[in-house]
């Protein structure tokens, strides 16, 4: 999601900088903004699914997955989102679509088998906070804010120093004006995103009552729990020479999670929640 | 409902709490189900809801128990204790008189509710005899109404025979507006 997102705001900049080359002005730039945005707020679902591959599976393909769903609906009085499954080892879940009536929540095939039914249920009540706290919404918003900060700043900077006769000196001022509020700004959407996890991990909690399963979810995924192995020892010593590290899947994952935080830390979260539970 | 946008905005979460005042509607309704729609009571009825991981739980879990056993003596309703394939635990009850199994699933949901167990309520549900087979009243504690769940072989649901019954009861019975979100419950353990 987060590498379609990033194509995403290439084809933006690159749009843009050809825009500002051309001699737009402020309000047209602020005006094209507003307009990607918008496309990627209404057609964030169908973007991320297209990219991720997602395939919309009905309740009588995949009966206990709308059924597991259902159930956290009605709990949280949360409407039913469309549920959508990926097929691909890696162990990821996530939710799209712009508003909870629009909503996508997709599992991966890797999630589903790595993961026993109590932990996929707690990912799936995660997804569904997600779904739940608009996050989809919040984040396009945050975005947007700070894109069009880094445009004002950009332009004062630009047309209001220097008058009639700009300096060169002034160009580098609003370049890296510009860059400063662009670091500080995805810094805080960073930070505002990290925020949303552990509320979303909070939300789950609370839905399924049971704090645990989600931390026991997130070793596994994020590979932090060591992997028990299948095979004989007996095998598998004669394979180990071969190897230099031992393979470890799970870190491809990790670069994908960078805007989530620590899974130390969410697990340390989630054991604060279950002692609120236990005294609340 | 402003506050509750808000609020999930803001990333709180809270689990909507459990309205139990239209429970008892099923009593009456039982009745008018009888005479004009043909399905009687077939004497079972369950509260399902999701256990926590609390101490706490386990007091009211007892409680519950204790109360029933109680009840039991006193109605001669008989009840048992059960899981499903999801982890949701079901009190299931049964009872030929069907006031008694009304007044057992109000005991148990104001024993959880008072226990501070609401919002661990998915849902209460009463099983009738049909003439193709059980048909399924279920009561929705966080909608604080009534829909109806008529299984018709594999994954499918007679919704036909659904809607019918939402338009006969809907008079005297409160029943959950939004079809969206009439829930299918397979596997019921009724």
């Amino acid at each position: 999601m987060l590498f379609t997102m990033f194509l995403l705001f290439l084809v933006y900049l690159a749009f843009l900088a050809i825009l500002a080359s051309q001699g737009a002005g402020p309000t047209v730039m602020i005006a094209f903004i507003s307009i990607f945005m918008l496309i990627q707020y209404f057609f964030s679902d169908r973007l991320v699914l297209m990219s991720m591959g997602a395939k919309i599976v009905s309740e009588s393909e995949e009966p206990q997955l709308h059924q597991m769903i259902s159930r956290l609906c009605a709990m949280a009085d949360l409407p039913k989102p469309k549920i959508a499954v990926v097929n691909t080892p890696m162990p990821n879940a996530f939710a799209t679509g712009r508003n909870p009536g629009n909503a996508v929540v997709a599992v991966t095939t890797g999630i589903r088998s790595q993961l026993n039914q109590a932990e996929l249920e707690a990912v799936l009540a995660h997804e569904l906070t997600h779904v739940k706290n608009r996050d989809v919404m919040v984040m396009t918003i945050a975005s947007f804010l700070s894109t069009v900060a880094f445009y004002i700043v950009r332009y004062s900077l630009y047309f209001g120093g220097a008058g009639s006769d700009r300096q060169k000196g002034s160009v580098w001022v609003a370049f890296f004006a510009s860059v400063v509020v662009w670091i500080a700004s995805s810094l805080l959407i960073r930070a505002l995103s990290r925020y949303r996890e552990y509320a979303a991990d909070r939300g789950s909690a609370v839905i399924t009552g049971q704090p645990s399963n989600l931390a026991s979810a997130l070793m596994k995924i994020s590979g932090v729990m060591p992997r028990i192995p299948k095979e004989d020892l007996r095998k598998a010593e004669g394979m180990n020479a071969f190897f230099i590290i031992p393979a470890i899947s799970g870190s491809s994952i990790m670069n994908l999670l960078s805007t989530h935080p620590p899974t130390e830390k969410r697990i340390a979260a989630l054991q604060r929640i279950e002692r609120e539970l236990e005294t609340a | 409902m402003r506050f509750k946008i808000l609020d999930s905005i803001l990333g709180k979460s809270e689990l909507p709490t459990a309205k139990l005042d239209r429970l008892f509607a099923m009593s009456t309704a039982s009745i008018t189900m009888e005479a004009n729609l043909g399905l009687s009571p077939d004497g079972t009825a369950g509260i399902c809801f999701k256990p926590i991981e609390s101490s706490k739980y386990e007091a009211a879990r007892s409680e519950i128990q204790e109360l029933l056993s109680y009840s039991a003596r006193e109605t001669g309703t008989k009840y048992r204790v059960e899981q499903d394939e999801y982890r949701f635990l079901w009190v299931v009850l049964e009872d030929p008189h069907f006031d008694d199994l009304v007044a057992n699933v109000h005991l148990v949901s104001t024993t959880m509710v008072e226990h501070g167990f609401g919002e661990r309520l998915l849902c209460a549900v009463y099983r009738f005899r049909g003439k193709e087979g059980p048909v399924f009243w279920i009561y929705s504690f966080k909608g604080g109404a009534y829909y109806p769940f008529a299984p018709a072989g594999g994954q499918n649901r007679d919704n036909s025979l659904e809607f019918r019954l939402r338009s006969v009861m809907e008079p005297e019975l409160p029943i959950e507006k939004d079809v969206e979100k009439w829930y299918p419950l397979w596997g019921i353990p009724l």
